[in-house]
C-alpha cells in the first residue's frame, strides 16, 4: 500500500513541479511590478535613478525575502501552536533588528487604532464570528 | 508611505510557499512512515496555514521596508561617488549589511 502511494507521488510529482514552478513565475513577475514601483518613487526622492539590472536584483532579493519570511512564519505560529500567522509573528520575524522591530511595532499599533471601535464591541459579542471574519482561510492546493 | 506591496499578491507567495512545504512533507512521510512525528506537523491535509488580515499588512510594510532600505542605502553610495544612478557596485557595497539587518 505505501509502496502504491509512493509511485503515485512521484508520478505527480513532475507535474505538481512544473505547475509549482510556473505559479512562482507569475507571481515573481507580479511581485516585480511592485517591487520597481516602490524602489522608483524611493529613488525618486533621493534624486536617483536604479539601472534595469540592480532593480531586477532588488526585487529578486525581495521576493526570496518574501519566501523566507513565509517559512519563517509558518513556523512561529506552528510554535506557538496555532495556525494562523497574526502580527506578532511577523513582529517576532524581525526581533534581530531592534529598530525595524519598533517601526513594526507601531505600524501594528496603527493598524489597531484602525480598526473600527464598532468592530471590537462585536468580537466581544461573538467572539467565533469576529475570528472567522479576521483570518483568511487558505485552500489546500 | 504611498506606494506599497499588494496584501493579495503577498497572500498568494506565502500561500506558495506553504503549500510547497506541505507537499514535501507529505513525501517524507510517505516515504519514511514518521507518523507520530509528522503528526504534529503542517503535513495534515485539513490543517492549512492561515494568515490575519492585518499580519499581512505588517507583512507588506516589512517587504516595503526591505526595498526601501536598499534603495536608500545604495543611493547614499551612489551619492558619495558623485553619480546619479545605482549601479552594481553600490547594491554590492550593502548587500551584507542589509542582509544582516533583515
Amino acid at each position: 500500500m505505501e509502496e502504491g502511494e509512493g509511485e503515485g507521488v512521484i508520478g505527480s510529482d513532475v507535474v505538481e513541479r512544473e505547475e509549482d514552478e510556473a505559479a512562482t513565475e507569475l507571481l515573481r513577475d507580479r511581485f516585480r511590478l511592485c517591487t520597481i514601483s516602490i524602489a522608483e518613487a524611493e529613488a525618486k526622492r533621493n534624486d536617483m535613478e536604479v539601472s534595469q539590472p540592480i532593480m531586477a536584483c532588488i526585487s529578486d532579493l525581495a521576493f526570496k525575502f518574501a519566501e523566507e519570511l513565509a517559512k519563517d512564519l509558518e513556523l512561529f505560529a506552528q510554535h506557538a501552536g496555532r495556525k494562523s500567522v497574526n502580527m506578532e509573528d511577523v513582529i517576532l520575524s524581525a526581533h534581530r533588528n531592534k529598530h525595524l522591530a519598533t517601526s513594526l511595532r507601531s505600524f501594528c499599533n496603527d493598524l489597531k487604532a484602525k480598526e473600527p471601535q464598532s468592530d471590537r464591541k462585536r468580537k466581544k459579542g461573538s467572539k467565533k464570528e469576529g475570528k472567522a471574519a479576521a483570518v483568511i482561510h487558505i485552500p489546500d492546493i | 508611505m504611498d506606494d506599497t506591496f499588494d496584501p493579495d499578491l503577498i497572500h498568494a507567495i506565502f500561500k506558495l510557499v506553504w503549500s510547497r512545504r506541505a507537499h514535501e512533507c507529505e513525501r517524507n512521510e510517505g516515504t519514511e512512515a514518521l507518523e507520530s512525528e509528522v503528526g504534529a506537523g503542517t503535513s495534515k491535509k485539513n490543517r492549512p496555514t492561515s494568515v490575519n488580515a492585518n499580519a499581512l499588512k505588517l507583512s507588506c510594510e516589512l517587504l516595503r521596508v526591505f526595498v526601501t532600505e536598499a534603495v536608500q542605502r545604495a543611493a547614499t553610495i551612489a551619492e558619495a561617488e558623485g553619480v546619479s544612478k545605482i549601479e552594481a557596485t553600490h547594491l554590492e557595497r550593502i548587500l551584507p549589511q542589509l542582509l544582516l539587518d533583515f
